[in-house]
């Protein structure tokens, strides 16, 4: 394969040339209630070429067929030279890296026979099922995927990479009459956990049964602004919906608008809070220590003190900015060329104590966990799994269907409080973009209050 | 090696699914023509039926058919209890959706439908940006099971994506609309149209005071209605017993007004198909005929767990076994002029577009979406675009009662053809002064 890549990369006519090989084994196995949907394994091999030709635009091709990688290279050449664009496009300069990072993992889920994986997931889909009559149906899932990467490009870089990832979630689903309730927990590793990261997982799914009975008896939450406290997870997935995405400079590179909006040293909340983007720690679920451009992962600060002082770059848009490439060049497969996403990202620990943020509240919502996350830049929108009232400085009753709203101009300068209890959210967390998903992204935060937030309801 | 064969010798029972795609795709990007890709995959996807039990397996690495297959037999050593066979030949009336001049667009031809696009909304607001995505594929799908059963779906599917943004100081708004058909369909403009109306009306905006109040939802907007509904008219959260309308079939539960089918059938739409993704023909099924509940959408497995014929509704992915989904999802027309509905409409907005869609516990039928685009409606005008609201209920409540279904309807996002509904009196969140 080698010898393959390097001379359809010689081959070229384009500006520049890449080339990124995928190989990937998978293990699924989903229960159901009280059937098993499936328990098997897939294998996916491809690749793509992506050619940039500097006055034109770029090309791409992507195919299963990896037999010949020339007429594949020449194909996303041609395609590069149908583009039209008015300036020439640059990149910026990079060093050739020449690299192989192999995964270690402690206990190998490759080693570990399927009907292992299948025992241990009726097991816990048991506990599920077993914890209350009103548990109506369940989901088990566990998933594992082991890719092996190659890129190589026409500039000399050569890395392979080896990304194992293992994941388990669990579903109560609780019906009383017409009231169904839903409980998710889920924890996954992209690091040297291997399987050992679903052994001994009983109290999560005794707690996504316990969530779903909870919410039977919940309360929707009247319509209206109030003061929420968010917990870690939460409050890790508000990070990325209403910044995050604001800070991918593919949305503001070719828009002059954008860019004056989004001024490096622009105030966009109070001191105490502090944001970063971060590819090279290991083990988290969006590590990418080289990214599908070769750059290398580093910690990008993007709020620091309330004010914005960073973005994440592709080669592309950092020499459009004429800033530095950061590391968030990513694809979420063989079937797609790069473009600018999130690694880990995370609210930095601030010093507020749980007790210290709720303890003034006379009414609002402590808001966990998450459903999903969807931004409109501007307008982002966030529905938590389950939540609380606040009352008189104390959690109250639980509450249902929470979904917050917001403007990231004014809720990032409402958070007033960063707690001092920052977690990773240990989540199988996907991201959407351009049809890429789900891309793995880690995200992180400790508790953190926000005034002033639209809730939603009858 | 002949993989069917192969596993059918070892367990009797066995389907194959082979899939070509062959698309290509131009993606503007600010306005400007930036990337072109040809994709071109292959894979095969095996199930089989041993002892009982079902096992899957899929590959896209044409190298190790073998490894494919011992994959398959070891799944189905764990697998389910299938308590369905795969399914038997039946002759399929034939749908178009495939059209010779779709597949042979030239990537040149791609390009200038997409400057087309762009110059529509560049002439209505010349600092937006636009991002449009066009594609064209040749959709090869073969399924082959012990049965006999051997059919060839071939499709032309065309896409178009096209997302605008406006900025204005921080004020961003972000709109975007879809085309699918496989058919060529000359009015291919009408979404960039929309779009240009869309930024027209937006130029101005509204406050809107929070409270209760008729919410006219357009053809997208009413997805955050459909979608919940739509989970609890599949017939697999029936068979778990999650639908709250499970046990309802022959009851009326909405406004006699409304009525969805879910139609596989209709020549040149985005999901239309002679064969479902299990071999089974597809159907029209009328889910909500009048109000009254009609009946689920199955494929094999849940529809033999309940007794029933499959619906023809089994669809799949590569890599992901078969599970009942809707094709295309039509809500009738009623018969009310959209421009009555709005002139009826004292105070009031329209939500063309909400976030989150999908997200939390839907299967309840409730919803709860921030507004991702609406107008204010103020006697009978629409007056501007109102920023910073939200919206949230029951599909089963607020459904019981509509208050007019226009007469025009839409197809968007490929599949779903919906008219515009007033609900005459629904909550409606935020939004105070964040308008002016």
């Amino acid at each position: 394969m080698k010898n393959k890549i390097h001379s359809a990369l010689a081959s070229s006519k384009a500006d520049y040339t890449e080339i990124r090989i995928e190989e990937k084994e998978s293990v699924r196995v989903a229960f159901r209630g009280k059937n098993l949907e499936v328990a098997n394994a897939n294998s996916d091999r491809g690749g793509m070429v992506r050619c940039l030709v500097k006055d034109k635009g770029w090309g791409v091709a992507t195919f299963n067929d990896l037999d010949d990688l020339r007429s594949k290279v020449d194909q996303a050449y041609r395609c590069a030279r149908v583009g039209s664009v008015l300036e020439p496009i640059e990149l910026s300069p990079a060093e050739p890296v020449v690299t192989t990072l192999s995964a270690s993992m402690r206990n190998d889920f490759r080693l570990v026979p399927l009907s292992d994986k299948k025992a241990l997931v009726e097991y816990y889909n048991g506990i599920l099922l077993g914890f209350d009559g009103r548990i109506v149906d369940t989901r088990a899932i566990y998933a594992d995927s082991f890719s092996r990467i190659i890129f190589a490009n026409s500039e000399g870089s050569w890395i392979e990479q080896e990304k194992p990832s293992a994941a388990f979630m669990a579903v109560a689903i609780a019906k009383e009459g017409d009231n169904v309730q839903q409980g998710i927990e889920s924890v996954a590793t992209n690091g040297e956990d291997g399987w050992d990261v679903v052994l001994g997982r009983d109290e999560l799914a005794r707690k996504a049964a316990r969530t779903a009975l909870g919410l039977l008896t919940a309360k929707p939450v009247k319509a209206g602004r109030y003061t929420v406290v968010a917990n870690p997870k939460l409050a890790s997935v508000f990070i990325h919906e209403a910044f995050g995405h604001l800070s991918e400079a593919d949305f503001i590179y070719e828009n002059p608008k954008a860019r004056e909006m989004m001024t490096l040293g622009r105030r966009f909340g109070k001191g105490i809070l502090n944001v970063y983007d971060d590819g090279s720690i290991p083990g988290l679920r969006g590590t990418t220590l080289y990214d599908d451009e070769g750059t290398p992962a580093r910690r990008n600060w993007l709020i620091r003190e309330g004010v914005l002082v960073g973005r994440l770059h592709s080669r592309q848009t950092a020499a459009k900015m004429g800033e530095s490439p950061t590391g968030n060049a990513r694809a979420v497969s063989y079937r797609f060329a790069p473009i600018v996403r999130m690694t880990n990202t995370a609210i930095d620990n601030g010093t507020t104590s749980f007790e210290d943020m709720i303890g003034d509240i006379e009414l609002g919502i402590y808001a966990c966990d998450y459903y999903g996350g969807e931004t409109k830049f501007e307008d982002f929108s966030f529905s938590s799994g389950h939540a609380w009232m606040i009352r008189d400085g104390k959690i109250a009753e639980m509450a249902k269907d929470v979904t917050l709203a917001g403007n990231l101009f004014t809720t990032l300068d409402n958070v007033d409080a960063v707690g001092n209890d920052f977690a990773w959210d240990e989540s199988p967390s996907g991201c959407g973009k351009f049809g890429q998903v789900p891309l793995h992204v880690g995200q992180g935060a400790p508790h953190i209050r926000v005034r002033d937030v639209v809730i939603g309801g009858e | 090696m002949d993989i069917l064969k192969h596993l059918v010798d070892q367990c009797g029972q066995a389907e194959i699914m082979v899939l070509r795609d062959e698309k290509t795709l131009v993606e503007f990007e600010a306005n400007q023509l930036k990337t072109c890709t040809v994709a071109e995959t292959k894979g095969v996807a095996v199930r089989v039926i041993s002892a009982g039990k079902q096992g899957f397996a899929a590959s896209s690495d044409a190298r190790s058919l073998e490894r494919l297959a011992s994959n398959a037999l070891d799944s189905a050593s764990y697998g389910d209890t299938a308590a369905f066979s795969f399914a038997a030949p039946v002759e399929a009336r034939a749908i178009r959706t495939y059209d010779g001049t779709v597949a042979e667009l030239s990537i040149e031809r791609l390009v200038s439908m997409g400057r087309e696009l762009a110059d529509i909304v560049l002439a209505v607001e010349p600092d937006a940006r636009c991002k449009i995505a066009i594609s064209r594929s040749v959709v090869d799908k073969n399924i082959r099971n012990h049965r006999g059963l051997n059919v060839e779906c071939r499709s032309s599917p065309l896409s178009i994506y096209m997302g605008v943004d406006r900025i204005e100081g921080d004020d961003m708004l972000i709109i975007s609309d879809q085309l699918g058909t496989t058919v060529w369909d000359d009015d291919y403009l009408a979404l960039a149209r929309r779009l240009a109306e869309k930024l027209r009306l937006s130029r101005r905006t509204a406050s809107v005071k929070p409270g209760r109040m008729p919410v006219l939802f357009s053809p997208v907007g009413a997805l955050a209605l459909s979608m919940p509904l739509c989970e609890g008219l599949n017939g697999k959260e029936v068979c778990k017993g999650n639908s709250p309308i499970a046990n309802k079939v022959g009851e009326r539960l909405f406004d006699p007004r409304i009525s969805i089918v879910d139609d596989g059938t209709m020549n040149g739409r985005f999901a239309s198909s002679a064969y479902d993704d299990e071999g089974v023909p597809r159907r029209r099924n009328a889910l909500i005929e009048n109000g009254r509940l009609m009946g689920f959408i199955y494929d094999l497995k849940t529809a033999a767990e309940s007794g029933i014929e499959s619906t023809g509704n089994a669809s799949r992915g590569l890599f992901s076994p078969a599970n009942p989904a809707f094709t295309n999802l039509c809500i009738e027309p009623g018969e009310t002029p959209l421009a009555e509905i709005i002139a009826g409409m004292d105070e009031g907005i329209i939500v063309e577009d909400v976030l989150g869609l999908g997200m939390g516990n839907t299967i309840s039928g409730v919803f709860s979406n921030p507004v991702a685009l609406a107008f204010k409606v103020e006697h009978g005008e629409i007056v501007g675009r109102a920023k910073g609201l939200s919206i949230a209920g029951n599909v089963y409540e607020l459904l019981k009662e509509l208050g007019a279904i226009s007469r025009e309807s839409e197809w968007v996002y490929g599949a779903n053809q919906a008219p515009y509904i007033l609900i005459p009196d629904m909550s409606v969140a935020g939004g105070d002064g964040a308008g002016s």
